[in-house]
């Protein structure tokens, strides 16, 4: 019996160990990571402390981040002559409507892409790869002209399609490999039940795929949030649906720019990314995880 | 206001010993009371609509978006079923939107012309709409500007007139502006008379010597390339290489030459080598863009920059603080004091598009209406400053501006003169424009290798330019006339040409 | 190029005709409808629209383009420029992508630590840079790694590291690589999350048994990890250095390709053809910048390829090397 209780007092300890190895191992790698994470996110911290300071503070104070005076009357210029009250929601609108239509067609390409075996599936396949490769068309030109062509000319749905074009190659890689890897027995099981393949799709297998969706979101608003000359060109009849990065522009001139108005509008467009981002990255990783794992 | 922004007894002198514009110029304008009295909208007799109309204007912006947002405020409360949608964009967004919305019909009501497009090129495309049937009253209006502001050719073709100049384009963009404290610790002071290039140069070294690293004698925007190319062709031609822009190179009107194998080319060159090997150089200028060197300047960075008046109106605003002034560009080759030549016409030419609506058309004629009435010149003259000068002299004089400005002007009236014009003699000319292609490395180029030693060789780097730039002409020409255009290269030589005068209509008749 | 491996789990039936098999699968190619139409619209018809453009002479202007054959082509394959992008290019992309992607696996391994509580915060601190707007990274880098009173030539010459500062981006030997720098620091997050992904999917359990066999971290690595990542790496290599070759807005916004074209890559060449320089009295020349895209795309995919077929070739040997040990045949 004091055998035996040494023995477990011999793994409590060791178990003990174990843990304090791991808190340890915690600790050390918090106490390296912390000043390199900073040291990552000191540009944006710059950019935030810009926001807060006037013109010449940026200029004297170089690389010191506290403002001596914080002002916010920067944040109130970039809301006024950005006009980013009025173009706020005409971003969340385009960049939802993309976002929306990018999840649908990727979505839905990436399923009969991964579950399906069919004829011209090597040639789909095969053009998809290619436009990674291909000289992306490098005017403006051919699009703005389709856009007009369509009469979309000046309507946010121009816009919004022509960010959801283009063929996003990675997000139905994604999707692709996330709908390969799941069990045949799902859908086999409602096709018994006298589902046909939209009820399939939209009612079993796309709910399941909620992880690589949140990739694709992200992903595709970032690009939809930050994207300039296409906004710019296609509402130019239209100015009051601009967007804000096009009403950014309004603090860079030929000879002067305002760099802490134009800080304080790129504060304000960038923080609704970072709360997307921080709500939904557990799914992002989980998303790209689930669909390379095949 | 401190003292120095005032006229001092010399800047006096100077004035009275110029001529009759120079004196109108330099009076003192009258103080206005208030902004608001400033802009006073009075109708032209143009036929605004009543009814709801959105109207779109789009220009370079800076120090003339101050105008046009106070201008349009005042329109707007004048009319109020006209909303006016103001765009002020960079030259090169401006190259990619205008052109865009023209082939879409969907550009701004008002723009300004991409600096590419010749005005021959958008008058052939049907861009632009004559003014002779917009603004009200157009043959009176007209005659009211200064001889050299519509010319034919640059403003309009076979009578019409379809450009219009909003602002004088007697400036240029390298003369010298400095920290009165740092030069005043130097033991300099450029208003003493022009400084030489050597001045400057011993200047920048004592000011960096007194800096000891916490400030430097000369700073300038190394990474926008441009600004290399303008500091040596205006060193070069003040000295005597004169020439005119010509594609992306330049070319010795009086002789029909490519100007870059003149020796002064190599001297102005070698000042910029000296300031960097005294180490008189702002460290990080070749990774700077120019705004941010001029926004360093009031900060006490630098004793000394080359750039334009725009920075007045800037630095005045932003920097109340800073003690500044402004001086001529070194000279050289002293006491050779070349004017500055700039091409006929104006700058920031403006035109109605040809595919606006009828209502739009009706409030473009209008507000150009304003521009060349006497109240407008005062208020543009008012609020743009030295930055984008007004065109009629009386205005300026009568203009509430600062004294900085007024002598930037002043400076300009004395060193800058017009130039010849290979369009205004043969308009067929333009069809070479649309051949040319850019030469590359060009002048600014060539000149920041040779600055970071990535080039060993000026004077081959220079000649070889030359070839380059002469053989580019060439081939431009030949395009040209192979599609038909009646050109040669002799269209590009004048050889009464004098730097000293504007090369007006006088000269041009002597040509024929 | 079909070596991105996408499951097949139905069985091929070759036994059905064509047109039955087609009339079956209706459904997919309905699904796949709205995909390719908006890629044949906004991807494909644009690139063929560049291979048109690039046989004219054309300002994007005029309404009548002035066809002239091949002579874009002729003229860029002389043209010493092209050369110096292209090659630009080529080291920024062999730089950036074995940095990046070491850098971004060392930190996804380290992070991936479920003993790592603040993981999440850390995960997002280094993303941070992904969503920073281009403009503002440009100025703010100048700032950081100025030659005068830029903290890191301060803290290096305070280390007596350095004698004098270093101008990063206006010296011609440096200005490529240090625009490589803040690229690595931009994007460094997302081949993060794609690490982070893929370690996700190796189960806990593997490095709890080797662990108990007192296995350390350097065997950990190379015994569990190391293998385990082999398959995603081809595909984050991929994405990771097509991806680098999109660095138009941060080369602009940093060096605009100066000093003297030292870090002028390939689409800031093609800008500058295709618009010229700010200010320039020149017309913009599409065509020819069209047709130095063409023969970089060309390039670019010529040695993508080589590349597929090079992992294809050697994942053969390996499953055969398998194969025969085994003899069982891999599904």
């Amino acid at each position: 019996m004091a055998v035996k209780a040494k023995r477990l007092s011999n793994e409590e300890h060791q178990r003990r160990l174990a843990i304090r190895a791991t808190r340890l191992r915690e600790i050390v790698t918090t106490i390296i990571l912390t000043p390199l994470a900073l040291i990552w996110v000191y540009p944006f911290l710059w950019m935030v402390s810009a926001a807060m300071k006037t013109n010449n503070e940026i200029f004297r104070a170089g690389t010191n981040l506290l403002p001596n005076e914080p002002t916010f009357e920067n944040f109130q210029r970039a809301w006024v002559q950005a006009n980013m009250s009025q173009y706020f929601l005409n971003t969340v609108a385009i960049a939802a409507g993309s976002v929306f239509i990018v999840v649908a067609t990727t979505s839905m390409m990436g399923y009969v892409l991964g579950r399906y075996r069919f004829p011209g599936r090597r040639i789909v396949i095969g053009i998809f790869v290619a436009t990674v490769f291909l000289p992306k068309g490098y005017t403006i030109i051919p699009i703005f002209e389709l856009i007009g062509n369509l009469g979309l000319d000046g309507t946010l749905f121009g816009v919004i399609l022509a960010q959801s074009g283009g063929a996003h190659v990675i997000f139905i890689l994604l999707f692709a490999g996330y709908f390969g890897q799941m069990p045949k027995e799902l859908e086999e099981a409602a096709i018994v039940d006298g589902a046909g393949f939209l009820r399939v799709f939209f009612q079993i297998l796309l709910p399941l795929a909620k992880p690589v969706m949140a990739t694709v979101v992200i992903m595709q608003l970032i690009a939809s949030w930050n994207d300039f000359l296409l906004p710019l060109v296609l509402t130019l009849p239209r100015p009051e649906l601009r967007t804000l990065s096009v009403g950014m522009f309004a603090f860079r001139g030929e000879y002067f720019t305002d760099w802490s108005g134009m800080a304080a509008a790129a504060t304000i467009a960038i923080v609704p990314i970072i709360i997307v981002f921080l709500a939904m990255q557990r799914y992002f990783i989980e998303g790209i995880a689930g669909a390379v794992k095949s | 206001m401190s003292a120095k922004r005032k006229m001092t007894r010399r800047d006096f002198l100077k004035t009275a010993s110029m001529g009759s514009l120079g004196a109108l110029l330099a009076a003192q304008g009258l103080p206005l009371a208030a902004q608001d009295a400033l802009i006073n909208i009075v109708g032209s007799g143009a036929n605004i609509t009543s009814d709801p109309v959105t109207f779109r204007w789009v220009d370079s912006g800076d120090q003339k978006a101050v105008f046009w947002n106070a201008f349009f405020a005042e329109y707007m409360e004048a009319h109020p079923n006209v909303t006016i949608q103001y765009d002020a964009l960079p030259w090169n967004e401006i190259a990619q939107v205008v052109p865009l919305g023209i082939r879409n019909g969907t550009a701004h009501d008002v723009y300004q012309r991409p600096l590419s497009v010749t005005l021959a090129q958008a008058v052939n495309e049907g861009w632009v709409a004559a003014l002779d049937d917009i603004i009200p009253d157009f043959e009176a209006w007209k005659a009211s500007f200064p001889g050299g502001v519509f010319v034919e050719g640059i403003t309009g073709f076979n009578g019409k007139t379809y450009s219009f100049p909003a602002t004088a384009n007697k400036r240029y963009g390298t003369h010298l502006l400095y920290n009165v404290a740092y030069l005043e610790e130097a033991g300099v002071d450029p208003q003493a008379g022009p400084m030489s290039a050597d001045d400057f140069v011993a200047t920048a070294k004592k000011v960096t010597e007194n800096g000891a690293g916490r400030y430097f004698g000369f700073i300038m925007g190394g990474n926008q390339v441009n600004r290399w190319g303008a500091i040596v062709r205006e060193f070069s031609r003040m000295a005597g290489a004169i020439s005119m822009g010509v594609g992306n190179f330049d070319v010795d009107l009086s002789t029909g030459e490519i100007p870059y194998t003149n020796p002064l080319y190599l001297e102005a060159i070698d000042v910029l080598l000296r300031l960097r090997d005294d180490g008189s150089v702002f460290p990080g200028t070749l990774s700077m863009n120019a705004p941010e060197a001029r926004a360093r300047m009031p900060q006490g960075a630098a004793g000394m920059i080359l750039q334009g008046p725009w920075n007045i109106p800037i630095w005045l605003r932003e920097n109340p603080d800073f003690d500044f002034n402004i001086a001529g560009q070194p000279l050289l080759d002293p006491p050779t004091l070349v004017p500055i030549t700039v091409g006929p016409g104006g700058s920031n030419e403006i035109h109605v598009n040809a595919a606006a609506s009828d209502e739009a058309k009706a409030i473009a004629g209008d507000i150009f209406h304003y521009l060349g009435t006497h109240a407008g010149q005062v208020a543009w003259a008012t609020l743009v400053g030295a930055a984008d000068p007004a065109i009629f002299a009386e205005a300026i004089a009568a203009a509430d501006m600062q004294p900085l400005e007024r002598n930037a002007l002043l400076m300009f009236n004395e060193q800058v003169r017009v130039g010849p014009s290979q369009i205004v003699r043969n308009a067929e000319t333009a069809a070479v424009n649309l051949e040319l292609r850019p030469v590359t490395p060009n002048l600014a180029e060539t000149v920041q290798g040779i600055y970071t030693g990535q080039i060993d060789d000026a004077a081959a780097a220079l000649a070889d330019l030359a070839g380059r730039a002469d053989a580019e002409l060439d081939r431009a020409i030949a395009a040209a006339a192979e599609k038909g255009a009646e050109v040669s290269r002799d269209d590009y030589v004048f050889p009464n040409w004098d730097p000293y005068q504007d090369y007006g209509e006088e000269f041009y008749a002597e040509l024929m | 190029m079909t070596t991105i491996q996408i499951p097949l789990p139905k069985p091929i039936q070759h036994t059905r005709s064509l047109r039955q098999r087609i009339a079956d699968n209706r459904w997919v190619y309905l699904f796949m409808l709205p995909s390719l139409v908006l890629t044949l619209m906004f991807t494909l018809y644009p690139i063929f629209a560049s291979f048109y453009y690039s046989l004219f002479q054309w300002s994007g202007f005029t309404s009548a383009p002035h066809y002239i054959g091949t002579l874009n082509f002729s003229e860029v394959i002389v043209d010493n420029q092209f050369y110096n992008a292209f090659k630009n290019s080529f080291i920024f992309m062999f730089c950036s992508v074995p940095i990046k992607l070491s850098l971004a696996l060392v930190i996804a391994i380290v992070l991936n630590d479920r003993a790592l509580r603040l993981a999440p915060i850390f995960r997002t601190m280094f993303f941070v840079p992904v969503v920073t707007t281009t403009a503002i990274v440009g100025i703010v880098m100048t700032f950081i790694m100025s030659p005068f009173n830029g903290p890191i030539n301060m803290i290096m010459l305070d280390l007596g590291v350095l004698a004098r500062p270093i101008d990063f981006f206006g010296d011609p030997k440096l200005a490529l690589y240090s625009v490589v720098g803040v690229e690595i620091w931009k994007w460094l997050g997302i081949p993060m999350i794609y690490w982070l992904a893929a370690l996700q999917t190796i189960p806990a359990s593997l490095y709890e048994a080797a662990e108990v066999d007192g296995a350390n971290w350097r065997h950990k690595f190379t015994y569990i990890t190391v293998p385990l990542l082999k398959p995603f790496a081809v595909i984050i290599v991929l994405i990771t250095a097509v991806g680098t070759l999109n660095v138009f807005a941060l080369a602009m916004t940093l060096t605009g390709g100066g000093p003297y074209f030292a870090s002028e890559v390939m689409e800031v060449y093609i800008y500058r053809t295709a618009f010229g320089a700010a200010n320039s009295l020149t017309l913009p020349r599409i065509g020819y910048a069209c047709a130095a895209a063409v023969y970089f795309g060309l390039s670019v995919m010529v040695m993508a390829t080589l590349q597929l077929f090079g992992a294809r070739w050697a994942n053969k040997e390996r499953a055969g090397l398998a194969a025969a040990e085994t003899t069982a045949g891999g599904a």
